[in-house]
């Protein structure tokens, strides 16, 4: 499912986080969005989820050529990592992945021993076996990151949205991750955008680079482009290159 | 170096006398703050119990034998049961809307919230005396469509309800303000909706802090006076609530009816404070 961003600005009391922000992410595609801190690319992320609204005006958001910008964001339902985590501290692990799947409508909703076999495949995924019958408070910051991802994809979603997933991890646990998350995208191919301030992650992950400043994008790329041809000095100097 | 020694003298003096002095500072205040609450709650209960129980059991139980003491309890459950779950869905609104949300007057509303704290009970009454009374605002209107609020039940329930409303708000909004949105948010990008978030995530977040405030705003509610008060009547067998029977009881010299029903609005504290003590452990523990 691809996503269209289309004039989005976003505006708290007088500071404006985003200024006319246009960016499409295509089917399948893993974008990455690399900023400095306070660049606004949890603000785009929450607007792209529906948890936070974008100022009224010209500016709209398509999922798969729908228009969601006046949506909730349980109607969009797009698969979101926080900075944080946010796992529910009062639910095990396993509740916690099932909780996407226990909250479907009666319908939809697969029955008791489907949610437990969904369950157990994705801590086989994510090499967290075993854990199931623990609280988030039990678990390392890596395993934490883990389950959060788990939560988001036990509903299949058709998009990922991810906050610096890899954010406060040492060094070797962010390389295993950042493999397995390639690793994952390979097999699976939903449409993914993701958050980070390091630029030796975003390179090595991302099919497309977005690059932000101060709200504003300032260009838009593969690595390669980005790196052989920086648009501008802020891109140059943030990717530590030189300008042509 | 000779210097900082002569500042710092030696270890193994110091603190022998320090743990010294602050143990008999401590005995102190420890005993004061005892003494204090010895005499000025633990005795008064003692007290109650005692006069309750002057006739021994029968003379305790024929307190309640009575058509207007048990007319009074039945109007004081009546009051709590629809008080406490008004309030509690109120108080969970109210710091709803003040810890997530951001907006003019917040601040304003904040300390509404606490009104009840700070304003007399009896100016709580008078206010919907001057509302709904006979020569009130809303008297003559109401008056002909046959709805009486003053000297009614309405009336105490509506003062009972300005008196009682901080508490859920009150111990609810800080804890709400301090465990943020973040889990409710991830709720909602997992599908689930208004209902399902507040069920599945918030309430488990909140209940011992719930409770806790349902539990103090039921206790309150059922001992409430000076609202109340104002407001009832004192009308026998129809607007008399335990606290006001009880009153009406010690001035008409029925000493061991009026503290045995007086024990029991003891006892419902002494409830509350165990049940207070639980939730408070619990609240900490979670
Ligand atoms: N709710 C809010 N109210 C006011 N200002 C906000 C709010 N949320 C974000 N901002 C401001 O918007 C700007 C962008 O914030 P945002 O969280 O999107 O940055 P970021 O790029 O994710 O930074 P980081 O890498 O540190 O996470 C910041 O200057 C921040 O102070
Ligand atoms: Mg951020």
């Amino acid at each position: 499912m691809s996503i269209h961003i289309h004039h989005i600005s976003k505006t708290f009391g007088s500071f404006q986080a985003l200024k006319n922000v246009d960016l499409e992410v295509k089917t399948g595609e893993l974008v990455a969005l690399l900023g400095p801190s306070g660049s606004g690319k949890t603000t785009l992320l929450r607007i792209i989820a529906g948890l936070e609204f974008a100022d009224a005006g010209e500016g709209s958001i398509q999922f798969h050529g729908t228009d969601v910008t006046n949506c909730s964001a349980y109607e969009r339902k797009a698969g979101f990592v926080f900075q944080n985590y946010a796992l529910f501290n009062h639910m095990t692990v396993a509740e916690n992945i099932a909780f996407g799947l226990r909250v479907m409508p009666r319908v939809t909703r697969p029955d008791r021993e489907e949610i437990d076999r969904a369950v157990a495949e994705l801590l086989r995924r994510i090499a967290l076996e075993g854990y199931g019958s623990r609280y988030p408070s039990q678990l390392s910051g890596g395993q934490k990151q883990r389950v959060a991802l788990a939560r988001a994809l036990a509903v299949g979603p058709q998009v990922l949205l991810l906050d610096e997933p890899f954010g406060a991890l040492d060094a070797k646990v962010r390389k295993t991750l950042r493999k397995w998350l390639r690793q994952f995208h390979n097999e699976t191919k939903v449409t993914t955008l993701f958050v980070t301030h390091d630029q030796d992650e975003a390179f090595e992950l991302a099919d497309r680079v977005v690059v932000l400043h101060e709200g504003d994008i300032q260009q838009i790329g593969s690595p390669q482009q980005l790196r052989e041809h920086p648009k501008n000095e802020f891109v140059a100097d943030f990717l530590d290159c030189v300008m042509i | 170096m000779a210097a900082i020694i002569d500042i710092h003298p030696p270890r193994t003096v110091r603190p022998r006398k320090a743990t010294a002095e602050s143990f008999f500072s401590r005995w102190l205040i420890i005993s004061t703050a005892v003494g204090f609450m010895g005499l000025m709650f633990v005795l008064p209960l003692v007290v109650i119990f005692q006069e309750a129980f002057r006739k021994g059991w029968e003379g305790f139980i024929e307190a309640f034998d009575d058509r207007a003491t048990m007319h009074a309890i039945w109007l004081t459950l009546k009051v709590a049961a629809i008080t406490v779950p008004l309030n509690t869905l109120f108080g969970l609104a109210a710091a709803w809307c003040v810890s997530r949300f951001q907006f003019r007057g917040k601040r304003f509303l904040t300390s509404l919230i606490e009104l009840p704290l700070w304003v007399s009970p009896v100016i709580a009454g008078m206010v919907y005396v001057l509302l709904f009374g006979a020569q009130g605002l809303f008297g003559p209107t109401l008056k002909e469509h046959g709805i009486k609020i003053i000297f009614a039940l309405p009336g105490i329930v509506l003062s009972t309800i300005f008196v009682t409303f901080t508490f859920v708000a009150r111990i609810l909004a800080p804890q709400m303000e301090a465990q943020g949105q973040a889990e409710e948010e991830a709720a909602m990008t997992l599908g689930a909706n208004g209902f399902q978030m507040f069920w599945r995530v918030t309430l488990p977040k909140i209940k011992w802090g719930l409770l806790y405030g349902i539990i103090l705003c039921n206790a309150r509610s059922m001992g409430e006076f000076g609202a109340v008060s104002v407001v009832s009547g004192h009308i026998r067998n129809k607007t008399n609530t335990v606290p006001l029977h009880i009153e009406v009881l010690y001035n008409e010299y029925q000493f061991v009816p009026a503290f045995a029903v007086a024990s029991m609005l003891a006892l419902l504290a002494l409830v509350t404070l165990i049940l207070k003590t639980l939730t408070t452990t619990r609240r900490g523990a979670a």
